[in-house]
């Protein structure tokens, strides 16, 4: 006859044999893991959700709805030579494009323009000129620099000013004295993507 | 009485000294037509253009890459410019609306020249720069495309070609502003803040 003990130890013998044991642990292991791997979807889901949305914020706020015509260059009375007006005007456009920022850029008469909505339009007048000298530059460096500075206004087809805004370009060191209107386009490219243009 | 005829002083005119005159007229009618035809030949001939100039394209002259290397030529009622002697971008000549050339004094050597100047010990480098530059012509043309849109483009020519072109440019029917209209063109005034 089995005493009370020896059930009890049968009993637990049997409770701790390896594979009864292992039955309910297999059990609930696998449930921890499809718990694990249902919060682990979730969370997928829900980070590439909101990264998607996120993209589609981002896309939508830098996609800005106007397009740009980039007028020509007004030298104002600063004795601008006529190749540093053409070179601006040219390194606008360049410079422009490569932002992305605007859905459509025009040249200034371009009868294609007509007929585009929520056109902005550049107008480029330059304030302050100071021609240097590439040599004096190469020998001297602290000499001969090339200095532009322009206004650049941003304005509907009504007239209205969007955005306006004071630029400088140099030339200081190694480069011809036209790469001054490259430096100064691309400032300008720069100051228009980081300014807020309105909805 | 008799009288004896008086010979005429003057003989009469043969057939032959006819023949001969009419062989004389035959023969400078001839030679004057083709005088006349010869000269006519000639207008007709196409009058070569001025020839090409090396040049290099500093920027704007019809998607062409720049600081591109080649010729300018006038070909027709078209500028080209050639790289290779093959036409990589033209544009009409009667849509030019203006054209500047002025001179730039420039360092000579590149981008190796630079940084050997900048490497050389001792300021031998501005030593160097002091000799190694060397005057260019710029020239700016001013252009119009198909839908009106304004172009500009730059290039850099030896001293002294640049107005040789810009005259054969005119004569080959390119327009250029005076510069007293210029003055009053340029003047597109700025917005006022008032429209803000």
């Amino acid at each position: 006859m089995k005493t009370n003990r020896e059930t009890s130890l049968a009993a637990t013998k049997t409770m701790f044999r390896l594979p009864t044991f292992h039955r309910p642990n297999r059990q609930r292991g696998a449930l921890a893991a499809l718990v694990l791997l249902l919060g682990a979807l979730q969370l997928q889901l829900f980070v590439s959700t909101a990264l998607a949305e996120s993209s589609t914020v981002g896309k939508s706020g830098a996609a800005q709805p106007w397009s740009v015509q980039v007028d020509r260059v007004d030298p104002g009375n600063v004795g601008l030579e006529p190749s540093f007006g053409v070179a601006i005007y040219e390194s606008l456009l360049e410079e422009l494009a490569k932002t992305g920022q605007f859905k459509q850029l025009f040249r200034s008469g371009d009868r294609n323009a007509n007929d585009v909505p929520n056109l902005l339009i550049l107008k480029t007048a330059v304030q302050k000129y100071t021609p240097g000298s590439e040599t004096r530059r190469a020998v001297t460096t602290v000499n001969g620099a090339t200095k532009l500075n322009v206004r650049i206004q941003l304005v509907t087809r009504e007239g209205h000013v969007v955005l306006e805004n004071v630029v400088d370009g140099n030339v200081r060191f190694i480069g011809g004295n036209l790469r001054a209107t490259h430096n100064l386009a691309h400032n300008v490219a720069v100051t228009l993507k980081r300014s807020t243009l309105p909805e | 009485m008799n009288r004896n005829p008086i010979p005429p002083t003057q003989t009469p005119v043969t057939s032959l000294q006819v023949g001969h005159g009419l062989a004389c007229v035959a023969f400078l009618l001839s030679v004057s037509a083709a005088s006349i035809g010869q000269t006519q030949s000639e207008a007709q001939s196409p009058v070569p253009g001025p020839p090409a100039i090396h040049v290099t394209h500093v920027l704007g002259f019809d998607g062409e890459r720049h600081n591109a290397n080649g010729d300018l030529k006038i070909q027709g009622s078209a500028v080209q410019f050639q790289r290779d002697g093959k036409p990589t971008a033209q544009v009409n000549i009667s849509s030019i609306q203006d054209i500047f050339v002025e001179d730039e004094d420039k360092q000579v050597g590149g981008t190796a020249m630079t940084l050997g100047k900048t490497a050389a010990p001792f300021g031998g480098g501005r030593v160097v720069s002091l000799f190694a530059h060397k005057k260019y012509d710029f020239l700016t043309v001013e252009y119009l495309d198909n839908n009106g849109g304004f172009h500009g483009a730059i290039f850099q020519l030896d001293k002294g070609q640049g107005q040789t072109f810009k005259k054969d440019l005119v004569a080959n029917g390119a327009h250029i502003t005076p510069p007293t209209d210029r003055a009053i063109t340029q003047s597109t005034p700025e917005v006022k803040h008032e429209n803000k």
